[in-house]
């Protein structure tokens, strides 16, 4: 644990530091002036001075950036540029959908892939397993967007079971709410729950071929025994560390698939800030993912050692 | 002119086998699955006569004679836009992967020059695999704007550090085998061993990685074509046709039919093809 703290901590930390200047500079880096578009196509040059003295993009970059970092540190982003209100409060709004869309369909990775993966190394019924198998390879072959498409025409044209789209508080109106995550939800979840499947699968068949599951066989222990007491605490380390790097590809996936089923989150307001041109709101969402993705990971590997004491941080 | 080559004999072994593993059946569902829809999109001039971009009287038109797959909801030919549409989704990953390879195979070398390269190297690439995906891809439109280059750049840039690893990792391993070490001993200099022994010999697994790449590059396409931040219209591409049918579903789901069925086909080709040579290589 010390040298997790020494060692991978300030790591991490690192990497934040080197993605938040990266972002920072790639912003600057914007071919026109965001006080010039702000000010609107008849300002004299003394309001668009005013504008850019108001927001601070007069100062030198290099202070203009520590500043940003105290107002990150603080909590208090200041005013958004185009879309209108305060920073924080559209990214604690969007914040608030998505983590709701990633935590369910996180839940319903885990949901569709263990007894996947264990149901496919129980030796039963082989051709269903290799239909299992076929199943996970074109999940994972199909983009997003395409699997979305498929689901609303096939629940929501086609059956007519559950909205193609939208979105209700999950406070005021649960069941209501729950109908409209579904379908985002599991198409977020598939390409995810396959690659999970996949190496949950080939842990536990390298688990079930060691020699400690060899000799509990031999005295006889029986097989569902073997696979949940032996081969499945020895296969869920790596999946852990999977299913971690899974949730960047939840974040970055639910981008798009906010924007197929008009799911009110952080992918839509990125998307509005990038088309708007709105500073603060993108390099305060990149910066937030990218903390998120490192802190997720951090955890994962904190997670991966509690479950396989084997592993210490030298 | 006789040239004599014998020392390369497990390059060309391994080789042999990425040939072995795309005559299985997953390798040659694979190569016919991409082969289809690439010739469709290389023919598409003389499979149909249409304009992808010419607006029509009819929009929303059921199939007919004129118009084998319909019209869009402007009124343009849809077998003609999925067609061209293949064609763009083609010429952006066959520049944007190789590039990505490039890149990430030159960073690899230097990284094989000197510890402090290494370092350096390793870095950048953890930085950019510390924006999942497509954020990166949002990261690059906000400074460029949406449009075909700036699609390529994503797609070329989020795979840099994958094609990197890779090479690195077998350069880490080929340098220290004896014919590297027999190279130096006969006086090669650093640069000649790492270029003439060492890289052709650390190359054949970017094969498989490329076929993953191609993939991912009609991810990425299509996924800034749905947020209105790809190819800028009226291009067609397959991700824009995808997008540009969901408001019809309900109504004219033969819209999305045919661009789904292209896509789908495409990528999992592409999968095919990897899991093929990669089990090739590996056997």
């Amino acid at each position: 644990m010390r040298t997790f703290l020494f060692k991978r901590l300030p790591s991490a930390l690192a990497v934040l530091v080197a993605a938040s200047f990266t972002v920072f500079l790639m912003l600057r880096l914007i071919p026109g002036d965001p006080a010039t578009t702000l000010a609107g196509p008849d300002a004299s040059p003394a309001t668009i001075a005013a504008i850019r003295e108001r927001l601070g993009l007069d100062a030198p970059l290099l202070s203009q950036y520590v500043h940003w970092l105290g107002q990150v540190l603080a909590g208090d982003l200041g005013p958004s540029y185009a879309i209108g209100g305060q920073v924080s409060e559209l990214i604690g709004d969007g914040l608030a959908a998505t983590v709701q869309l990633t935590v369910a369909s996180l839940l319903l990775v885990v949901v569709l892939a263990v007894p996947t993966a264990l149901y496919a190394v129980s030796g039963r019924r082989r051709a269903l397993a290799g239909a299992l198998r076929a199943l996970t390879t074109g999940a994972l072959a199909v983009p997003p967007f395409v699997t979305g498409v498929v689901l609303v025409l096939v629940f929501a044209v086609g059956l007519g079971l559950l909205p193609a789209g939208g979105h209700a508080s999950l406070f005021d109106a649960p069941d209501l709410a729950v109908q409209y995550l579904a379908l985002p939800a599991l198409c977020l979840a598939l390409p995810s729950a396959a690659i999970l499947a996949r190496y949950l699968q080939d842990g536990l068949e390298r688990a079930l071929g060691e020699d400690y599951v060899r000799t509990a066989t031999a005295l006889g222990v029986p097989r569902r025994r073997i696979l949940w007491r032996h081969a499945l605490p020895n296969a869920l380390p790596s999946a852990v560390t999977v299913l971690g790097l899974q949730i960047g590809q939840l974040i970055a996936g639910a981008v798009v698939v906010e924007r197929i089923f008009a799911w009110p989150g952080l992918g839509q307001l990125i998307e509005q800030g990038v088309s708007r041109r709105d500073y603060p709101v993108v390099q305060d969402l990149l910066l937030l993912v990218v903390a998120g993705y490192v802190a997720v990971q951090l955890l994962t590997d904190l997670l991966y050692s509690w479950l396989d004491p084997r592993v210490r941080w030298e | 002119m006789t040239t004599i080559s014998f020392p390369l004999a497990a390059g060309s072994r391994s080789r042999n086998r990425y040939v072995a593993g795309l005559r299985t059946w997953r390798g040659v569902t694979g190569l016919v699955l991409v082969g289809t829809v690439a010739l469709a999109g290389l023919l598409a001039p003389w499979l149909t006569d249409a304009d992808p971009d010419a607006q029509g009287p009819q929009a929303l038109a059921a199939p007919s004679g004129d118009h084998p797959l319909g019209t869009d909801d402007i009124g343009r030919d849809l077998l003609s836009r999925v067609l061209h549409g293949i064609l763009t989704d083609l010429s952006i990953i066959l520049t944007a992967v190789p590039a990505g390879a490039l890149i990430g195979a030159a960073l690899a070398l230097l990284a094989g020059t000197s510890r402090a390269a290494d370092l350096v190297v390793q870095r950048l690439f953890d930085l950019v695999l510390s924006f999942p995906g497509l954020i990166l891809g949002l990261a690059v439109t906000a400074i460029l704007g949406p449009g075909r280059w700036p699609v390529v750049i994503i797609i070329a840039l989020a795979e840099v550090p994958y094609f990197g690893r890779q090479l690195r990792a077998g350069v880490l391993v080929q340098r220290e085998r004896e014919y590297a070490l027999a190279a130096r001993v006969g006086g090669a200099g650093r640069a000649r061993v790492l270029l003439r022994h060492v890289l052709p010999n650390a190359v054949d697994p970017l094969i498989v990685q490329g076929a993953v790449a191609l993939s991912v590059g009609v991810f990425i396409e299509g996924a800034l074509s749905f947020l209105g931040l790809g190819v800028r219209p009226p291009e067609p591409t397959l991700g824009s046709l995808i997008s540009g049918s969901v408001a019809y579903l309900d109504t004219d789901p033969v819209l999305a039919a045919a661009p789904l069925a292209v896509t789908t086909a495409l990528v999992l080709g592409f999968t095919l093809l990897a899991e093929a040579l990669n089990r090739g290589a590996r056997s």
